[in-house]
């Protein structure tokens, strides 16, 4: 998938790798479950979700499947091993950027 | 109709109408699971149908996002001139060659088509000038016809559809069969401009059946400018 650099790049896409790491989700739960661990700090309209579901899975970083579960037929995610890798490389990077945010701040607190 | 209004920003915006159809149907099973929840949550029925298409996100927000993702765009979209100018003929002679292709092992399979050979039984004449009236007349309007439903579909400008209409007609792909006594039998597939000698010869020759395959190859893009006038 191409490199975005805006700022908050990567983060919506970071949540989604996270949660299918453990199990398959459709697009409902995977969007409930962002704003439960968030929060609600991530929620914007719940079906901008979508394009980035099928842009990960045509970038080979999801896979999908009709799936019917009590009489409800959904299309369910799951992470494929391209996934598990980019999921690494985000952690990763947000790892660092957190940890640059942190000392960013502990400085300025320092400061005042 | 629910999501028509986003159907049309997505379709106009270049993205593939597979893409379109799914995001679509999921967005729709989505509401659904919205809907119930709010429903859940104590509102009822319109209210509640109000608030989820609301937490689904606005026609332009959903529009945006499918529309940020330049992978799902059509190669229609992308390069309709190579669509629309280097297909249509490629298509056409591929299309004669489905009619014409049957006749030629037939006629290889009975030795019809052999040097010297006698001409070939008053049966495969005229299945074999049948078939190539039908391929004359029937081509060029369903190969046009082809381009314009990937017009429609695709809420191309009409520019595309008529630039591949015209180049259909100004090639003039047409099949020609002869059955010559002591000569080879032969089938011939052959296109040309309609400016060619042997073009114009050929229309002169039989201008009822070319003149309703010319006729045939603009109806689709006429009816497409009409469809287009009234919305």
């Amino acid at each position: 998938m191409a490199e975005d650099n805006s700022f908050m790049s990567g983060l919506p896409e970071l949540a989604i790798l996270r949660l299918l790491q453990d199990q398959e989700m459709y697009g409902y739960e995977i969007v409930q479950a962002i704003a439960a661990r968030t929060a609600q700090a991530l929620s914007p309209g719940e079906g901008v979700i979508y394009p980035l579901l099928h842009g990960l899975e045509k970038s080979g970083a999801l896979k999908s499947r009709r799936k019917t579960v009590m009489g409800r037929s959904r299309v369910y995610y799951s992470l494929t091993v391209k996934g598990a890798r980019r999921l690494s490389a985000l952690t990763s990077r947000w790892s660092d950027l957190n940890g640059a945010v942190q000392a960013l701040m502990g400085g300025a607190l320092a400061v005042q | 109709m629910l999501f028509n209004n986003l159907a049309e920003i997505l379709l106009k915006g270049g993205i593939a109408p597979h893409h379109v159809r799914r995001y679509l149907a999921e967005l729709r099973e989505h509401l659904e699971d919205l809907t119930a929840g709010q429903r859940a949550a104590g509102f009822d029925g319109e209210d509640a149908a109000i608030r989820a298409r609301a937490l689904l996100g606005s026609d332009e927000e959903l529009a945006a996002a499918m529309l940020e993702q330049k992978q799902f765009r059509s190669w229609t979209a992308r390069a309709p001139w190579a669509v629309f100018l280097l297909l249509p003929l490629f298509v056409a002679i591929a299309a004669s060659m489905l009619f014409i292709g049957p006749l030629v092992l037939l006629g290889k399979h009975y030795n019809f088509l052999q040097m010297g050979a006698p001409p070939p039984p008053l049966w495969f004449q005229t299945l074999a000038i049948n078939v190539v009236a039908a391929a004359n007349l029937a081509v060029m309007p369903l190969v046009a016809a082809l381009f314009v439903a990937i017009a429609a579909r695709q809420r191309l400008k009409l520019v595309w559809p008529l630039a591949a209409t015209l180049l259909l007609l100004a090639a003039f792909i047409h099949s020609d069969v002869s059955f010559l006594p002591h000569h080879k039998g032969h089938l011939m597939l052959g296109f040309g401009s309609i400016f060619m000698p042997s073009a114009w010869k050929t229309t002169v020759e039989h201008w009822p059946l070319v003149s309703a395959q010319y006729l045939l190859t603009l109806l689709p893009v006429l009816w497409l400018y009409r469809a287009r006038q009234r919305v």
